[in-house]
């Protein structure tokens, strides 16, 4: 073979006029074979590298998935000179890799054997062009990172007994008035539901409420209250509103007749300058100095406590008052911080916020009942309210943790729509507000541990039906 | 959805080149999945890093933890430190990214600031310029580390009181130094409710408190 190459090497050279001696023809064929496997081994290896440079300059961008949630990403990929190509490492993590016109896509149900997730190292191993069938496929790095679902993170550790001022880490109570002679009157019904973010840390429950019927004179008191997240009493702070708001009512109330009579003075002649001045008077009395007692009772708790001011017990306070009379319900309230009070009627779909939540500019910036402020601030009065109704279907009282999810916004507080959905949901979510349904109690607790993404604040709920 | 908006700001000037980016590098990544297994973080911190060196870039403008993958960090061989320019760019992206509270949204809560040099800043002027604009954004807390022997605090401590100095620029303190900061941004979504500054945990051995 090597012989019959060199004697044609050799005519070839005779034909152009060349006759090497055997010396020179050995030198010759050397420095060819050379020079040629030389050329074209470097041909190759350029070859392969600008295909390299291709594979790793092309953008190829996973996105994060979630543990548990389908996943799918079509990946454009086409390079030239790339012959075959496959992601290693996705057996790992559940997905799967196929090859499409465009390039390939990865899909299929991220499930990783941990359910944390975490960064996934794939491969994505290639050869082309030039390669040498016993040459080892190149391949370039991908990382792909799959979050945990956020469900699966949240602890649930019960608080502490021994903390100061322990409360339990739920609340609920049911306020029956029964029916007189086949007419339902209404009912209250609230619960209270230590927020994830509080059980994620073995932290107390700050929001309250308390509720109270007045038997004798008809009168309903409903006090919620949130305490602040950051402040390490508030959950005795929302306590003792609640308690000393409704106890002042509740005193206020059990004798009520001379109220009673100037609300019916004034709905008879709602131009009457005394019978305004005497509602005005009342509620002013009754709600306004409620929240000015809570005010002062938490002073004193913070004054007694060694090592604890007024603004470690910063909560807020939403607090109504309300009765039957033969033309309509009263209803009258304060209420300072977030959160939201509100009179809906379904029938006439209206929905009517007795105020205004505080709000700052960030998320959280409220106002609070420990503010010595809020009591000689010149629009004190725009907390207090007062109103005649002809009826209606449930009057609500909730802190943000129900709100914020709910409504989202401030605007939202105010659309009919948006307190039809909220009816709707407590209704398809298994509580039955019907006419004295003690169970109404547990179901509404339930119903508080509905999901919301970064809502898992403490959740409070009051509804008067 | 109200997110906690997290602004870090790395210094990428040439003396930061080496084993000090790489660690910073780390202890990002590092930070970034303990993060990821918060779930309170997981579901409402987004983060923007800015590097600075002659030049100012937002390598990754803000974006929610859930989405996060992180950018390319890289130093020049040499370069000025251009932390008042870098501040410039952090305070117009705030006006435009973090949300504020209106009717018709809700406001983000408010933001966390890290910076991180190893130097002082060279646009001076500009810095000091920065100060009141920075401190006007009512950041929840801002936090300075000054890394290694070079590292000058004064300026720092003209925009917070909470200034750190490491004196080491090696992989353990920087390590540290983000799990301390995974820390605060953890505590940043869980203190809600005042207006005050929030409270900072205790800072690691390795981390030293300038007074």
């Amino acid at each position: 073979m090597k012989e019959k190459i060199n004697l044609a090497l050799l005519e070839l050279l005779k034909d152009s006029g060349i006759q090497p001696t055997k010396g020179e023809f050995d030198d010759f064929v050397h420095r060819l074979v050379n020079k040629l496997w030389n050329k074209i081994t470097k041909e190759r290896m350029d070859e392969i590298l600008i295909t390299k440079n291709a594979v790793e300059a092309v953008p190829i961008i996973l996105p994060n998935g979630r543990v548990g949630e389908q996943y799918h990403i079509d990946v454009p990929f086409i390079i030239e000179n790339v012959e075959e190509y496959t992601i290693i490492g996705l057996d790992a993590v559940g997905l799967t890799f196929e090859k499409n016109e465009q390039g390939f896509s990865i899909s299929g149900t991220a499930q990783p054997e941990d359910i944390k997730g975490g960064d996934f190292q794939l491969s994505l191993q290639y050869r082309c062009k030039g390669m040498l069938p016993e040459q080892e496929a190149f391949e370039r790095k991908l990382n792909l990172i799959l979050n945990p679902d956020p469900r699966t993170l949240w602890k649930d550790i019960p608080t502490p007994r021994d903390i100061e001022y322990f409360k339990e880490d739920s609340q609920m109570e049911y306020v029956k008035v029964e029916a007189i002679n086949d007419i339902p009157r209404k009912d209250i019904v609230a619960a209270s539901q230590r927020g994830r973010s509080h059980a994620h840390e073995g932290k107390p429950r700050d929001d309250h409420f308390k509720l109270h019927y007045c038997k004798d004179s008809e009168w309903y008191i409903i006090a919620v209250a949130d305490g602040a997240g950051s402040a390490k009493y508030s959950r005795e702070g929302s306590l003792i509103a609640c308690e000393t708001a409704v106890e002042h009512c509740v005193n206020a109330l059990t004798q009520s007749d001379d109220f009673d009579s100037s609300i019916k003075a004034y709905y008879a002649d709602k131009s009457a300058d005394d019978a305004r001045k005497a509602i005005s008077n009342f509620t002013y009395n009754i709600v306004g100095n409620a929240a000015l007692k809570a005010h002062n009772a938490i002073k004193a708790e913070a004054d007694r406590k060694e090592d604890a001011r007024l603004k470690d017990y910063a909560t807020t306070l939403l607090l109504a008052i309300c009765k039957k009379f033969e033309f309509g319900w009263i209803v009258a309230s304060f209420w300072v911080g977030d959160g939201a009070i509100c009179v809906y009627t379904n029938e006439t779909h209206s929905a009517e916020m007795l105020g205004k939540p505080d709000e700052g500019e960030f998320a959280g910036q409220t106002r609070f009942l420990t503010m010595p402020e809020i009591f000689t601030d010149k629009d004190f009065f725009k907390r207090l309210r007062f109103k005649i109704y002809p009826d209606f279907t449930a009057l609500m009282l909730m802190t943000d943790g129900v709100s914020d999810p709910k409504f989202e916004t401030d605007a939202n507080l105010l659309n009919p729509d948006r307190w039809d959905a909220l009816w709707q949901d407590l209704a398809d979510n298994g509580v039955e507000l019907t006419d004295d349904n003690e169970k109404s109690k547990e179901q509404l607790l339930e119903w508080l541990n509905f999901w919301d993404r970064g809502n898992h604040d403490d959740r409070t709920i009051a509804i008067l039906y | 959805m109200r997110h906690l908006p997290v602004y870090i700001l790395i210094d990428t000037s040439g003396s930061m080149k080496g084993e000090p980016i790489e660690s910073v590098k780390v202890g990002l990544a590092d930070m970034v999945a303990t993060l990821r297994q918060d779930p309170y973080a997981l579901e409402t911190v987004c983060i923007s890093i800015i590097t600075f060196d002659s030049d100012v870039k937002q390598v990754l403008p803000l974006t929610e933890l859930e989405n996060l993958q992180l950018p390319e960090i890289v130093t020049p061989d040499s370069g000025a430190t251009h932390l008042g320019q870098a501040l410039k760019m952090m305070c117009d992206k705030v006006e435009v990214e973090v949300k504020k509270g209106t009717p018709e949204q809700k406001g983000d809560w408010r933001p966390l600031l890290f910076i991180l040099t190893d130097g002082k800043p060279s646009d001076k002027q500009e810095y000091n310029k920065m100060i009141s604009r920075v401190k006007a954004l009512n950041f929840a807390s801002i936090v300075g580390c000054a890394a290694g022997p070079k590292a000058d605090i004064a300026p720092l401590q003209q925009l917070t009181d909470n200034v750190f100095k490491l004196d080491t620029m090696d992989a353990t303190s920087f390590k540290r130094f983000f799990v301390w900061v995974s820390d605060v941004i953890g505590l940043g979504g869980k203190s809600v409710g005042t207006t005050e500054s929030l409270q900072l945990p205790g800072p690691p051995a390795e981390v030293n408190v300038v007074i």
